[in-house]
């Protein structure tokens, strides 16, 4: 795949679940690429928004073709229209190009957002608002059906091939658990074809290389699982500090 | 729209919302005839069998069309069919630039900001500013704030935009997709004036004429005729509305 190409640059911030979208497809494909790892403290700061306007991991950018792009979605197509040349990971028809493009953005505007927002309100937000919860909650357990429907009597989305938008529901569905708070062997019941399809990726050697890099990358940074530096208790602390720009990093890292 | 004299094969099942006009005022700027189909969400008509066949995800827009293989695709998700409807019938590049050019990519940046940003974000605010049946302020500031701050990612792209488009020199595809969400501020509850460069794209999008006249479809577009109501007379309207109506079922069956 890798013909003499310089390597694709990769800014992330490790906690997040979009960048490892990116990664992980860049591993599928065996791509060069390079990680400029830095904190969320920085996120809506430049550099980074010189590359990004809407401030928000990850972005990249390719030296072979001068591209810079954002949005995890929109590189992702990038890079497989740009390097998959072998549609390893799209087909070579057009009908099936689109329907896998269908299914990247419905990860992009129904998965993506839903497993956010429940996460904050199960997780990071201060008080409990059981309205909401119950109200995000509902809302992944409805897509998760979605997903659950039509993986039903067939292993992808699209034919009978892993193609780049089964990739991209790995990051969110691999941190269900802690979006929805319960346990780890708990996350996908009721849902056994999801349950199935995930794992199927999860033990890819690309996705495990992405997670060795995503650990290390953590504690790099003194993250805790939460995306928050150890010792720092809550969000609103963590901001507190970020606003009033003080150095976030764990003393012991 | 297309008249009956004039035979598509292009279905659109949609309704009058910020996601379903992308789609028809995208194809009125490419002067393609359609069938429509009006989707009526207080009979809860997305999630009859017959709808789920095309969208198992039970949203609108969705289209059907005959591929050029004579077999049917059916697709959903805004973002994506406005994307085949121009990779298949804006060849001339009238709203899209050519695959593989930087500004082809760049259009996809803003394209998913929107699906997976800008809609989102805005619909929460929707939520919990106008439909939930319990007042959570922070819910409201925060997705009112999420979404001010996204109106301000556009209006800092325009403020630098020569031709006051989001992307090159033309309007596209990414400027169709946010219209719809931006057209809606009031209802969102949040101010347009904030964002003049913004407010300027808002106009100037209505002088074309496949953006006026798709807006209108399936039936009158009324966000910007609301734009003088007043927040209680909008609170009003919400309350009869059927995604209130569905919010206070899913209470009742607690």
């Amino acid at each position: 795949m890798d013909q003499g190409l310089k390597p694709i640059r990769v800014w992330l911030t490790p906690s997040g679940p979009n960048p490892w979208k990116v990664v992980v497809i860049l591993e599928e494909l065996r791509l060069s690429y390079e990680v400029v790892s830095f904190k969320f403290d920085h996120v809506k700061k430049k550099p980074f928004t010189d590359l990004n306007p809407n401030g928000r991991a990850p972005a990249i950018e390719d030296p072979n073709t001068d591209l810079v792009l954002w949005e995890s979605g929109a590189v992702i197509t990038y890079l497989v229209q740009q390097y998959d040349k072998d549609k390893l990971l799209t087909y070579n028809t057009l009908k099936e190009q689109h329907l896998i493009n269908q299914w990247l953005h419905f990860q992009m505007s129904g998965q993506g957002p839903y497993w956010g927002t429940a996460g904050w309100f199960n997780v990071l937000h201060p008080e409990k608002v059981p309205s909401a919860i119950e109200r995000y909650n509902n809302q992944v357990k409805r897509v998760l059906g979605v997903l659950e429907g039509v993986l039903a009597d067939k292993d992808w989305l699209v034919d009978d091939k892993m193609t780049y938008a089964d990739l991209a529901f790995v990051p969110w569905n691999d941190r269900l658990e802690s979006v929805l708070l319960c346990p780890d062997e708990d996350k996908f019941a009721g849902f056994p074809r999801v349950k199935a399809w995930h794992e199927s990726m999860t033990c890819r050697p690309a996705w495990k290389r992405a997670m060795e890099k995503r650990d290390k990358l953590m504690d790099e940074q003194g993250l805790m699982w939460n995306g928050m530096p150890k010792g720092i208790k809550n969000l609103q602390e963590y901001e507190a500090k970020i606003a009033a720009g003080e150095d976030t990093t764990p003393k012991d890292s | 729209m297309a008249d009956n004299k004039d035979p598509s094969d292009i279905h659109l099942y949609t309704a009058a919302t910020p996601n379903g006009i992308k789609v028809s005022m995208l194809l009125e700027e490419l002067g393609l005839p359609y069938k429509v189909t009006d989707i009526s969400f207080s009979k809860n008509e997305q999630k009859e069998p017959w709808f789920l066949e095309i969208n198992p995800n039970g949203r609108i827009p969705a289209l059907t069309d005959v591929f050029t293989d004579g077999s049917q695709i059916r697709l959903f998700e805004s973002g994506a069919i406005m994307q085949y409807l121009v990779d298949r019938y804006d060849t001339e590049h009238k709203v899209s630039y050519p695959r593989g050019s930087k500004e082809y990519y760049d259009v996809n940046s803003w394209l998913f900001w929107q699906m997976g940003g800008l809609g989102p974000m805005q619909g929460q605010a929707n939520h919990f500013f106008r439909y939930a049946p319990e007042k959570i302020p922070y819910g409201i500031n925060r997705y009112q704030n999420e979404t001010r701050r996204l109106y301000s990612v556009m209006e800092s792209q325009l403020a630098k935009s020569k031709s006051g488009y989001l992307v090159g020199d033309k309007l596209t595809i990414a400027d169709i997709a946010c219209w719809g969400w931006v057209a809606a501020y009031h209802w969102a509850g949040v101010d347009i004036k904030e964002f003049p460069h913004l407010e300027a794209w808002m106009e100037k999008l209505l002088q074309h004429p496949g953006i006026e006249k798709g807006r209108h479809v399936p039936e009158r577009h009324t966000s910007l005729d609301w734009k003088n109501l007043s927040q209680e007379e909008l609170d009003k309207r919400a309350a009869n509305s059927w995604v209130r109506t569905e919010s206070s079922k899913d209470q009742e069956k607690k």
